[in-house]
């Protein structure tokens, strides 16, 4: 049984458009205020987003609806914090949500994959706007980084624009996996003498026709694709060499945990804002059954990942933000599946700047509508940026003009803050 | 003296304008859109660049409109013709257009525009190709294109690539919706699925219902024996919709856009030439899918040659005058209004005829104008098309160049031509044996004579150059598929461009560009390695990669770094792969 049937490939994950409300074509943006972006850097706050792609089900995460017609055949269970209670599904995460915090109402109005995902990565509904991975590279991102600075790990290479109008430095750089990246070793025939003359020459012939066309934003981004490269080339240990067995069996052998191992990894020497998507929660049949798989993979593994955080204090600096692009409906349809649910689902957060423990907002007894609280993707986007020390409320100044960094609409949802 | 200066320089600036509206004079549709264009800002003059060079031009149009670089011998050659600009400018644009190479360019377009490069699942892609290079050679009217495409249900072995639009699609229904509308009408009505559209005021949800109903008695079918999909029709069944936001109900007929619904003939209700059952394609006698083929093309539907008009231009200047190329309406109205009025009527009244319309965009001063700007107009220029415009090459278009830079594509071109000869002079040295042998009860003296003119050395050969393009892209088909899947952007036509750190890599460190810097008796290298005076180097390089004579700047940096290394094939190989990788290189400037 195909889960995700009726749904197609590209309409559900390419991004290519989202119409430019502001009529600018990308340019160049600088920083609203260095100083506080020196200082921000200072203390290296990270980013780690986990992309539950597809849409996951709240009623099999975080917000359980026990006995009623649409909660389906699984029980909620206690959780580290009292009187929080979460679905069967994530019994090591539920012993530690006094570590996380759930917000679960959230409605964003859409039930599409492409809409959904632009909204919670953009925090605004349309228009062309950076990824919140890309702000918060601009932001946190020390000068010299030894990494690019918004690394993602995704078994599916598709191109995001992600870096809209900011510089194409903070652009997503997608990586296939734990292997050693395709074409990472310079080739034989290339001695490092010879690749260090060429590689100058041409840095200087790209810097001579360096915005042409008036299109800047073409030649920064062609240019940052080799700088990201060679920064790459240059931790090339990274990717080698089998992870200790210990790890192996305490995240677990499959992809995503190797994922999850190799971000843990991209943290530690230095990426700033580090995304592992986690396919095939696009459960339209069988979505308990296909949730059970899912979730038990996703489970242990990220509780590993947050245990290690945790461990080596990283995790106080380090936002961490479980997400996806919509929940799942309540009702469900013959195929035992769950159709897409913008309407009133729950994400979880945790780390920097993030009050732990905590459940804002709530939907009604039987999920289908918010009923407290009801909070979307702008609201949300302000939250993890002010969780990082940075003022949404400030603008991207782009060719003199200026745009706000989070939807002038919307606020942060203060209570989660810390 | 000094004071007529700025005057000389102006006239030496303009001299190239004047001369090619010299070419063309009167009211062309060339002049007719410059005149639009320059009207559009009021200091037009004072953003805009001047014309390109020669080389620049060369360099573009060849990529615009072969998806290829020119051959240094075509470079050489064209800065070598004394003939005025304009009409040298134009006598090339006519060649390019006539060349077989044009074809190649037009199927890689508008598979693009039209497949957004979406896997083959069920229609290989083999077969699709080559009816868009069949279409394009004929020059095929865009209409009569779309309507094929539009129709098409596949059942027809003969013209079932046509379906691959539907099929590769898996004909979900909202899916093909939504692309018709956006692909042929540049409009995506996909929001306005279950309300009306809740940021764009002029998608409303019958527009989508009325696009729906043409197609949602087609369904996917497949056959019980072969296992092959198509698509069957049934011959009832009507679309109604709900809103999401307030219940309100709608039904429709299928209907485009505002236009009139198309209400089913009297008595068409469950009328069938083959009734839908599982082992036969449903077969109605009156059938929606065929009233969407003319439907969408129809004189009526200005959405339609609008979109075609957009997404061409978009192609030759880098930047749609709707942007993005799918979302056309009220509120996101184009940059130039009565330039795309004038473009699409254009275009249908020269009965959709693309390849005279790329030729005339080819001419305007708008297309030709240097992209070399200085920064503080740029974004003025730029919205105005008074700067050229970069353009990242499409993967086919960088695969193509880089072959031809290196010189891959020449021995491909020649090892091509010699197989075609040779099985050409086989071919006739059979066919000639066979009549002498037919032949010979008659005349048993003639045979000798016969034997003779059928060896390959005593007769020309002519390989029609349509064949000999054709035995090319067989033999580089992998090299470009390796940059389609390198450099291609999941998703439709589009003018933006980003670069990735994965891309980078394959350049800086793979196999196959190193493979093709290798030197050899006839690449680019390899002549670079015969050469002793640093100047001829700096020279070949140029001229061979970046399609111009290296600035006098260039000419040094080339011998300083010539001069700096020990090893002189080594230094050449390093000039030459920086050169490729370069953003001059990347890019249609």
């Amino acid at each position: 049984m195909q889960r995700d049937h009726g749904c197609h490939r590209i309409d559900h994950e390419f991004s290519r458009r989202g119409f430019l409300a502001s009529g600018a074509l990308a340019g160049v943006a600088s920083l609203s205020s260095p100083s506080l972006a020196k200082e921000l850097q200072k203390k290296q706050k990270r980013v780690l987003q986990i992309y539950l792609q597809g849409g996951v089900s709240q009623l099999e995460s975080w917000d359980p609806k026990p006995g009623t017609r649409y909660g389906g055949p699984f029980r909620p269970i206690p959780t580290s914090v009292p009187g929080m209670h979460i679905c069967e599904l994530l019994p090591h995460t539920a012993q530690r949500m006094h570590l996380m915090s759930i917000v679960r109402g959230i409605n964003l109005k859409t039930n599409s994959h492409h809409d959904g995902r632009l909204f919670m990565e953009m925090g605004r509904r349309a228009g062309k706007f950076p990824y919140v991975g890309s702000v918060a590279a601009k932001y946190l991102m020390p000068e010299n980084a030894p990494l690019p600075g918004y690394l993602h790990v995704t078994t599916r290479g598709l191109t995001d624009f992600t870096n809209a109008f900011l510089d194409a430095r903070y652009g997503q750089l997608k990586l296939a996996g734990p292997q050693v990246p395709e074409n990472l070793i310079r080739p034989k025939v290339v001695t490092a003498d010879a690749a260090r003359r060429s590689r100058t020459l041409l840095k200087r012939l790209n810097n001579r026709f360096s915005g042409r066309g008036g299109q800047k934003s073409f030649t920064d981004s062609y240019n940052a694709s080799f700088e990201m490269a060679e920064k790459l080339m240059a931790r090339r240990e990274l990717f080698e060499g089998e992870p200790a067995g210990r790890d192996l069996d305490r995240y677990g052998r499959h992809p995503f945990g190797r994922n999850c191992l190799l971000a843990r990894s991209l943290l530690e020497n230095g990426g700033t804002v580090v995304k592992v998507t986690h396919h095939g929660y696009d459960t339209h049949a069988e979505n308990f059954n296909f949730h059970l798989e899912q979730l038990g993979e996703f489970d242990k593994t990220f509780c590993m990942l947050l245990d290690d955080l945790n461990d080596s204090g990283m995790l106080e600096s380090t936002l961490v933000m479980i997400y996806s692009e919509f929940g799942r409906t309540p009702k469900i349809n013959v195929r035992y599946g769950r159709d897409h649910w913008g309407t009133a689902w729950s994400i979880a957060l945790g780390g920097q700047g993030i009050t732990p423990g905590a459940i804002v907002g709530a939907t009604n007894k039987e999920g289908t509508e918010v009923s407290q609280r009801e909070v979307d993707g702008g609201h949300l986007f302000h939250t993890y940026l002010q969780a990082l020390g940075i003022d949404s409320t400030a603008y991207h100044t782009l060719d003199g003009r200026k745009v706000p960094i989070g939807d002038p609409t919307r606020q942060p949802i203060q209570e989660l803050l810390a | 003296m000094r004071r007529y200066l700025p005057i000389i320089l102006a006239l030496v600036l303009v001299g190239p304008v004047m001369d090619v509206a010299a070419e063309a004079p009167g009211n062309g549709l060339p002049q007719q859109v410059d005149k639009l264009i320059e009207a559009a800002l009021p200091n037009f003059a004072e953003h805009a660049s001047p014309l390109c060079n020669d080389a620049e031009f060369l360099r573009r149009v060849t990529l615009d409109l072969t998806a290829t670089i020119p051959s240094s011998e075509a470079t050489r050659r064209f800065l070598a013709d004394t003939t005025p600009t304009g009409t040298k400018r134009v006598r090339l644009i006519d060649r390019l257009l006539a060349s077989p190479a044009y074809a190649r360019r037009m199927q890689y377009l508008l598979d693009w525009i039209l497949m957004e490069r979406r896997s083959s699942e069920n229609v290989p892609s083999a077969g699709w190709e080559s009816y868009l290079r069949q279409a394009a050679t004929e020059n095929r009217p865009w209409d009569q294109l779309a309507h094929e495409i539009l129709v098409e249900g596949g059942g027809d072995s003969k013209t079932r690539s046509r379906a691959r639009f539907y099929l590769d699609r898996e004909f979900d229904l909202t899916v093909v919706t939504r692309d018709v509308g956006r692909i042929f009408m540049g409009k995506d009505l996909e929001c306005a699925q279950c309300h009306n559209h809740p940021v764009v005021d002029a998608y409303l949800q019958r527009h989508y219902y009325g696009l729906k109903a043409f197609l949602d008695r087609s369904y996917l079918f497949t056959d019980p024996k072969s296992k092959k999909k198509s698509l069957g029709e049934k011959a009832e069944g009507d679309v109604t919709f709900t809103s999401a936001f307030d219940d309100t109900k709608g039904k429709t007929s299928p209907r485009i856009l505002d236009l009139a619904e198309i209400i089913d003939p009297d008595g068409s209700n469950k009328q069938y030439v083959t009734k839908p059952s599982k082992s036969a394609r449903g077969v109605p006698r009156y059938s929606r899918r065929q009233q969407l083929g003319i439907a969408v093309t129809a004189e009526q539907n200005r959405a339609f040659r609008l979109n075609i008009a957009n997404r061409l231009w978009a192609a030759m200047m880098g930047r749609g005058l709707v942007e993005p190329l799918d979302l056309g309406h009220v509120d996101n109205p184009p940059s130039h209004p009565e330039l795309l009025d004038l473009l699409g009527d254009q275009l249908h009244d020269h009965g959709y005829d693309m390849k005279w319309f790329l030729g005339q965009l080819a001419r305007t001063r708008a297309y030709q104008r240097s992209s070399l700007t200085s920064e503080p107009s740029a974004k003025v220029a730029l919205k105005h098309f008074a700067v050229g415009l970069l353009k990242p090459l499409s993967p086919e278009q960088y695969a193509w160049a880089t072959m031809e830079a290196t010189g891959v594509l020449a021995s491909t071109r020649s090892s091509a031509r010699k197989k075609l000869e040779s099985e050409a002079a086989q071919a006739r040295a059979k066919k000639t044996k066979k009549t002498s042998q037919a032949g010979s009860d008659k005349k048993p003296d003639s045979d000798a004579k016969q034997d003779k003119a059928a060896t390959p050395s005593a007769v020309s050969i002519t390989i029609s150059s349509a064949a000999l393009e054709t035995a090319v892209d067989k033999a580089v088909a992998g090299h470009i598929k390796t940059f389609v899947a390198q450099f291609a952007v999941d998703g439709g036509q589009t003018t933006s461009f980003s670069a990735t750190a994965p891309q980078a890599l394959f350049l800086v460190n793979g196999a196959l560009v190193w493979d093709w810097l290798k030197p050899t008796t006839t690449n680019l290298t390899g002549r670079l390695s015969k050469l002793d005076d640093p100047t001829a180097v700096a020279e070949e390089l140029y001229i061979g990669v970046l399609n111009r004579p290296p600035t006098e700047s260039e000419r040094n940096e080339v011998m300083v770094y010539l001069a700096a290394s020990s090893d002189r094939s080594e230094a050449t190989l390093e000039l030459t792969w920086a050169l490729l990788l370069s953003a001059e290189f990347r890019f249609n400037h």
